[in-house]
């Protein structure tokens, strides 16, 4: 998002970026560098939420959730299950409205357009936010169309076989599947399959990439494969990832939220400062495993 | 605490009764083999009376027990020696081998006694014209979406209404065999074509697999037309049964080279047969009495137990089938993607649910009773496209359309029964099968920015297909066997071959009830009878064992 909003909260926001926790991840370095070099200048806010609530019929799922969303950048949700940072996830391309049951209140803006507002068809919103579910869920298709799907519901003329390629590679799949391209995508394993997933989300070029639990259902290894992926990612695309592994935030994210029980947004800052200094007492007990 | 008591382990660890598990075990296997039991014993004793086989000479049944039932009882024990799935490989090739030619009778019958060749492949041409401008303008970017539905709508109806006429009229017609080819044998073609392409990955092979099929419904027909058998009857089991067969073989010897083996089955079944025969006729055994042969298949049906056959019958279930799935499958399948993916989950929803739930289970004389006073009663003038209760205000005539369609008893008030009544049984079935998409599926499509309509197009129909075509294909199973509402829209009990949409229609239920009632000797209760029980009974198997097999397909892909 080329968003000229320079009255955001971003710049309070903004802190000096530095490698978080864990040194192991090759990737890392990576991805703060880059971030450190493309964050020289203030960094805009790509997704601002205002005082959002989800019901879902009579249970509140999500009270008043206000962040900022930083462009180009990891941001991470964490939380015990059940405390609405999937709900919040969803409320960002308004998966939610297809939830019968669920209600959402306040404002959430992708750019300078709240979303919420009446004039915004969800379906045009969702073809500029990709969205990776918890379990890799290609279609029953070839790779190749699995990757293109976006572009043909969304009408998008292009040179096809050029974004084939180019997404897949971003995905970091194209030399495992390159021959092979006209096979089922349920022919991959778990952890190609995820990364299908996440071609196929990037190749309409989105702004924003959510990401709901990417790697839960994957292996280890797949799993390191995923998180080298999303850091190589955030070099060009906003990611917003649910994960309820806090290692993994903390390997990954450049900001965390932390969602505690209930619906409510305890703390959201600087992924180092969370980790190594927070300021909520329940995000430290959380953090350390007093509970949760 | 374990170290401190003594063990009480000293003597082993006893025994639990269980007496009471063990007789319940029994008790449920008895319940579950009394029905097939029951129907063992119908069918074995509708056989025994339709074929006779007691009637042979020993040394039949001996020749074709040597020739046939060792043979194949060896080779499918080998195989199944051997594993890899070449037994399964046998058994399906088999299956393939006796269902298929059914299907091929059941089409051929259609060409050969319903429809003229030339009038259907007039309609096919017809149909062909604005599918393939659909397929145009979908491609095409730069109409609008009203613009190319309008287009579409036009093409269709001028195509329609000039196309027929056009081409019944062409003074230099090809002969009926050829045509017959054109109309199913290029679309076969195609599909194999398709199909070929998706499971070798290779457009080219795909080419040449509908290239060869088409080639070989041509050469079928060819040397059907020039020996005795008949152009339109060898060109529509080269297109339903040859190339079906063909295409399993191809696989089998090409993607599964170690089941290979499993083709032997068929081999030596059809070889043992033609050997048995050929014995039995040298050395001039005796073969059954059977009743239920060629001559009661393909004769008209008569007064006396000799002569009377079900060929009527046939083709007026056939008729019938294909007027039920027509009527059942667009509406059934419409009804079921409605409430599963557009209707919320409100009270009126719920009530309609609830009221389909039901009306599956309303007693078909009653659906008969429907039939009766609406089709055939209400709108025997036709159907008021302009009524008489607008238009004898105004002064003018009211319009009816299609009055020879309904009325007592015709084939198209007899199918459109039908259809009412499996069209609950569908619905049902359909929106199970859409149900059982995966929602994860859906939420990939609407998260990628798919619509709806999309979604419902690209995700969700092409996952339930072979689900709803099973379900459909189980319903129609049952239309094929109903007798009531047909007697109830007053079906007559003597009919012909349904020549046309509005003659009086005929079923094979309705035949054997026939027989049943109005010529009740001795000989139609002992032979006839069971002989047509057994036909009807076929028909509806081959028909089941496609949706048997469409489902055991689904459920591995699964």
């Amino acid at each position: 998002m080329k968003s000229e909003d320079t009255t955001s909260q971003a710049v309070e926001e903004q802190e000096d970026m530095s490698d978080p926790t864990d040194d192991d991840m090759l990737i890392q370095t990576d991805v703060s560098d880059s971030v450190s070099a493309g964050s020289s200048t203030v960094t805009d806010t790509v997704v601002e939420a205002k005082d959002i609530n989800v019901w879902y019929d009579d249970d509140q799922a999500l009270h008043d959730i206000s962040l900022a969303i930083p462009e180009r950048q990891v941001t991470a949700m964490i939380g015990p299950s059940g405390c609405g940072k999937s709900t919040f996830l969803r409320c960002i391309n308004r998966m939610n409205d297809l939830i019968d049951a669920a209600r959402v209140d306040g404002e959430l803006y992708l750019g300078d357009k709240n979303v919420y507002d009446a004039d915004v068809d969800p379906v045009a919103l969702r073809r500029r936010v990709g969205m990776v579910f918890q379990k890799p869920n290609p279609f029953p298709k070839s790779i190749r169309e699995n990757v293109l799907y976006g572009l043909k519901v969304q009408g998008i003329d292009a040179d096809y076989d050029k974004v084939v390629e180019e997404s897949l590679r971003k995905a970091a799949l194209w030399d495992e599947v390159k021959d092979r391209l006209d096979e089922s995508g349920l022919e991959l394993s778990g952890g190609q399959q995820q990364r299908l997933c996440i071609a196929r989300a990037i190749a309409p070029d989105p702004e924003v990439i959510l990401m709901d639990e990417p790697a839960s259902a994957l292996d280890p290894i797949a799993t390191s494969q995923i998180e080298d992926l999303i850091a190589d990612l955030a070099e060009q695309y906003t990611v917003v990832i649910v994960t309820h592994n806090m290692q993994q935030a903390a390997r990954i994210s450049d900001k965390t939220a932390v969602f505690l029980t209930g619906g409510e947004l305890v703390e959201f800052d600087d992924t180092q400062k969370i980790f190594e200094n927070p300021e909520s007492e329940r995000v430290e007990d959380y953090i350390t495993g007093k509970f949760g | 605490m374990a170290a401190d008591s003594p063990s009480t382990v000293r003597d082993g660890f006893g025994t639990v009764s269980r007496t009471a598990g063990v007789v319940f075990r029994y008790a449920l296997l008895a319940a579950t083999l009394l029905g097939i039991l029951a129907v063992g014993i119908l069918f074995v004793y509708v056989a025994n009376d339709a074929i006779q086989p007691f009637t042979a000479d020993p040394g039949w049944h001996l020749t074709f027990f040597l020739t046939l039932v060792v043979p194949t009882l060896a080779v499918g024990y080998s195989l199944s020696g051997r594993g890899e799935g070449s037994l399964r490989v046998g058994l399906e090739s088999l299956g393939l081998l006796a269902v298929m030619p059914l299907f091929a009778g059941g089409v051929a019958v259609l060409f050969l006694s319903i429809l003229p060749a030339l009038v259907v492949f007039s309609f096919a041409v017809a149909l062909a014209i604005p599918l393939a401008a659909i397929v145009a303008l979908q491609r095409t970017r730069q109409v609008g979406f009203v613009a190319k539905l309008v287009a579409a709508a036009v093409v269709t109806v001028a195509s329609l209404l000039f196309v027929p006429n056009f081409i019944q009229n062409v003074p230099v017609i090809p002969v009926e065999w050829l045509l017959v080819a054109l109309t199913i044998g290029a679309p076969t073609a195609a599909i194999a074509g398709a199909y070929a392409a998706a499971s070798w990955n290779d457009r080219r092979v795909g080419r040449i697999a509908a290239l060869a099929a088409l080639g070989g419904v041509l050469v079928g027909g060819l040397v059907g037309s020039l020996t005795g058998v008949g152009g339109i009857a060898a060109t529509v089991l080269a297109t339903v049964a040859g190339v079906p067969v063909g295409l399993y073989v191809a696989t089998v010897v090409d993607q599964h080279p170690t089941r290979r083996e499993g083709l032997l089955l068929p081999l030596v079944v059809l070889g043992g047969m033609l050997l048995g025969a050929f014995l039995v006729r040298t050395v001039g055994f005796a073969g059954p009495a059977s009743w239920l042969d060629w001559a009661f298949v393909t004769s008209d049906n008569s007064f006396s137990a000799e002569s009377a056959g079900i060929y009527p019958a046939l083709a007026g279930s056939i008729m019938l089938m294909l007027i039920v799935s027509l009527a059942s499958f667009p509406i059934g399948i419409g009804a079921a993607v409605y409430l599963e993916e557009y209707a919320g989950n409100s009270r009126l929803t719920r009530l309609i649910e609830v009221n389909i739930a039901n009306l599956a289970g309303v007693p078909s004389v009653v659906y008969g009773l429907l039939g009766l006073g609406l089709l055939a009663r209400m709108l025997e003038d036709g159907l008021p496209v302009f009524p008489a209760v607008v238009a004898d205000p105004l002064g003018l005539e009211p319009i009816r359309v299609g009055g020879d369609l309904f009325g007592i008893g015709t084939v198209f008030v007899g199918g459109l029964t039908l259809s009412l009544l499996i069209l609950p049984i569908v619905i049902i079935s359909s929106q199970e099968a859409i149900r059982s998409v995966p929602p994860s599926q859906r939420q990939a499509s609407y998260g990628m920015g798919a619509t709806r309509w999309q979604t419902v197009k690209n995700v969700v129909l092409p996952k339930a297909f072979p689900g709803i075509l099973t379900g459909t294909i189980l319903a129609l199973g049952r239309a094929i066997g109903e007798t009531a509402p047909l007697l109830v829209i007053g079906a007559p009990n003597e009919f012909g071959i349904p020549q046309e949409l509005s003659s009086r229609v005929g079923a094979m239920p309705l035949q054997i009830y026939a027989w049943a009632t109005t010529s009740g000797t001795e000989e139609f209760y002992t032979k006839v009878i069971p002989a047509g029980v057994v036909v009807l009974l076929v028909a509806m198997l081959a028909m089941n064992s496609v949706a048997i097999v469409l489902r055991n397909r689904y459920r591995q892909r699964n």
